[in-house]
């Protein structure tokens, strides 16, 4: 080993994680969220308007049910806002960043030589805005791994492609 | 004589009867007790014809045994290093494993297995697509060869030697360092594991109670009495005497089943692997990699404390999702009871030394906000509240009292207790209240970091973060998020400029 050196490591020194610039997810993801909400209200307000018409007691105080249903979508929509605000992706020379979260901000950090494979989904809708999403696989089970959504498409793959590129040199090292 | 794997072969022959017998021991313990319901209340003919039914069951049993066991073959691809399975009696089925991916392979002889001389071989993998493999029928030569081939990857002619020795001789050429005698088990069952085997109680009371009242309705005499029993049995003992009853029936329960299911615990070193040994009437081998072990954990609580002993737990890594209760089990590898010694003993094969030194972290008081908040004041509220509605609730406050007091010591203790130790080769998690655990991970465990904070905390710059292995997480809760942040920094130094693998 020629190159081989040994310093002292000064923990101080060590690259941050908590500084690394993150990439937004695209803006047109936040049109799929609100598509998905209107959605969501379409399908609950015909449920709700089915049940006004055949009950009676729902009948008389219609606009309490209507008020809270329309109260629960409007803090439905703040909640999305609010994490869509929040979320961020990095990739670094060796780890992936995600951060994320509603009411707690989550930072899940994976190095490259954990990652057991990568996933890209396109949804019906993420298709039509030319977005996908990431899906990072470690053998540490569901709650330590990543997905990104909403990265255009094009990112996405060439992300995908560098990832996997990354862990065929790893796997080749090892099996050296 | 050494065994070829790389030509696909069956099982041994006497494979046929345990398949077959299994399928009828199924067969029996699903219909047993309709079947006795049956033949009390029923005529003759139709006796005639369930036995008849019977007859046909067990043919078919016989059938699908034969052909399962024609069926199944497995062999060692050498080139691929791969082993293989082909097995299906309708359909065929193609299993492939690679060799690397394996991290377990378990010998089982139960006590029928033990009357024919054939033992069950296991195969346990990790990774995304874990499949759990069995070959139910082999003799112990081939077993165990077996074993070998699988756990130590190349096959080496020094290795077959030992082929020709038999299990005995198999056991005995290494000396056991670890050797858990009845007395241990004995202490062991007398302090710890209360929680289960309450629920073994539990369970095994219901099942009592039910069964009696089922044979009682075959004989057209339910009126009750199991009931009634009760209910007079409540009014003659007073509930004193019944509570020292039960206390003495699960500790014996306890010890029991800690003596049968533990019974001749033994642990010696094979080669690069750890075979441990352990079962009453049916002996159970188990070889186990040092460098799978994800993490290792060790605990003590007051009791044990006093007479030196620990528990500890060896965890594998069970990556899947879909995970059962069995699967975690198995995957968790337990010792009952070895002394400081043998506990130091362990920790130097699995970890190459024992961790020393380090720097402590301690929680943040603010820990205990939450759990107060959920277990102490919300039940105390709903209890004051309970006053104007249904005033008979008064006089229960001494308990109340007791319940405040007891929660909130428990969860100023489970904060004293919450710690995490760090050093250059190993991270300690300290957790419990009355078993007081060590979880113990090598930083090239870790599959990924997660740190969270609340909003709330950003100015008293209070964190959280979460490690994630393979063999479940270790999370150090509301600490100060300026270290916490340091410390994951180091920590993905540690796992990104190292080439080490995980398992």
């Amino acid at each position: 080993m020629p190159h081989f050196t040994n310093h002292t490591i000064d923990i101080q020194q060590l690259p941050k994680y908590e500084a690394t610039l993150l990439t937004k997810p695209d803006p047109k993801y936040w049109n799929i969220m609100v598509i998905n909400l209107v959605l969501f209200l379409v399908f609950m307000g015909t449920g709700l308007t089915f049940l006004i018409l055949v009950k009676a007691e729902i009948k008389e105080n219609w606009f309490i049910w209507t008020g809270l249903l329309l109260a629960f979508v409007a803090f439905l929509f703040l909640i999305f806002r609010l994490s869509f605000k929040r979320r961020g992706f990095a990739l670094r020379e060796k780890d992936v960043l995600y951060k994320s979260g509603i009411i707690a901000e989550t930072t899940t950090i994976v190095p490259l030589n954990r990652i057991q494979h990568v996933a890209l989904n396109e949804g019906f809708l993420s298709r039509m805005f030319q977005l996908g999403t990431l899906q990072i696989y470690t053998a540490g089970g569901s709650s330590g791994e990543i997905r990104i959504a909403g990265i255009p498409i094009a990112q996405a793959k060439a992300m995908k492609e560098a990832l996997i590129q990354r862990l065929a040199i790893h796997l080749e090292t090892v099996s050296e | 004589m050494s065994v070829n794997f790389s030509e696909p072969q069956r099982q041994s022959a006497a494979g046929i009867i345990t398949s077959v017998l299994y399928a009828m021991h199924q067969i029996v313990r699903a219909v047993i007790i309709p079947l006795v319901i049956l033949v009390v209340k029923s005529n003759k003919e139709v006796l005639v014809y369930t036995s008849i039914g019977f007859l046909f069951l067990v043919l078919i049993a016989v059938i699908y045994g034969y052909f399962h066991y024609l069926n199944f073959t497995f062999y060692l691809n050498t080139t691929k290093q791969e082993f293989v399975i082909n097995k299906g009696v309708f359909g065929r089925q193609h299993l492939t494993i690679p060799v690397e991916k394996i991290q377990q392979v378990n010998i089982n002889q139960g006590f029928l297995q033990k009357l024919i001389g054939v033992y069950s071989l296991q195969i346990d993998t990790a990774g995304s697509d874990s499949k759990e493999v069995s070959i139910s029928a082999v003799n112990g030569q081939i077993a165990y060869a077996l074993k070998e081939h699988l756990l130590n990857g190349d096959t080496k002619q020094t290795t077959a030697v030992q082929h020709n020795l038999t299990h005995q001789d198999f056991v005995a050429q290494e000396i056991p360092f670890l050797k858990i005698s009845a007395a241990t088990l004995l202490k062991i069952g007398l302090t710890s594991n209360y929680g289960r085997s309450f629920i073994l109680l539990l369970g095994f009371g219901y099942a009592v109670f039910h069964n009696i009242k089922e044979l009682l309705k075959a004989f057209d005499n339910e009126h009750g009495q199991v009931e009634q029993f009760f209910k007079s049995g409540f009014t003659l003992i007073s509930i004193s005497v019944l509570f020292i009853v039960i206390i003495a029936i699960l500790l014996a329960t306890n010890v029991i089943r800690t003596l049968v299911k533990y019974f001749d615990f033994q642990i010696s070193r094979q080669e690069r692997s750890l075979l441990i040994s352990l079962g009453f009437l049916a002996k159970k081998n188990t070889l186990l990699h040092p460098n799978k072990v994800q993490v290792t954990e060790y605990s003590q609580n007051y009791l044990q404390k006093k007479i030196g002993l620990f528990n500890m737990a060896l965890k594998q890594a069970h990556a899947g999702k879909e995970q059962s209760e069995s699967e975690i089990k198995r995957n968790n590898m337990e010792i009952p009871g070895c002394s400081p010694l043998e506990k130091d003993e362990v920790l130097r094969v699995i970890l190459g030394k024992i961790p020393q030194g380090g720097t402590r972290y301690a929680p943040n008081f603010r820990f205990m906000n939450l759990p107060f908040f959920f277990s102490v004041l919300l039940p105390l509220a709903a209890y004051l509240i309970s006053f104007q509605f249904i005033p008979e609730t008064i006089a229960f406050y001494p308990l109340a009292i007791i319940y405040v007091l007891a929660v909130s010591l428990m969860i100023y203790i489970s904060y004293t207790k919450h710690r995490i130790t760090v050093s250059e080769d190993f991270i300690i998690k300290q957790s419990g209240i009355w078993d007081i655990s060590q979880e113990i991970i090598e930083p090239h465990k870790i599959q990924s970091i997660s740190t969270w904070q609340y909003p709330w905390h950003k100015s008293l710059d209070i964190g959280h973060v979460t490690l994630h292995t393979a063999a479940g997480n270790i999370s150090f809760n509301y600490g100060n998020y300026t270290e916490i942040k340091l410390l994951v920094n180091w920590w993905l130094y540690q796992v990104e400029s190292r080439q080490k693998d995980w398992m």
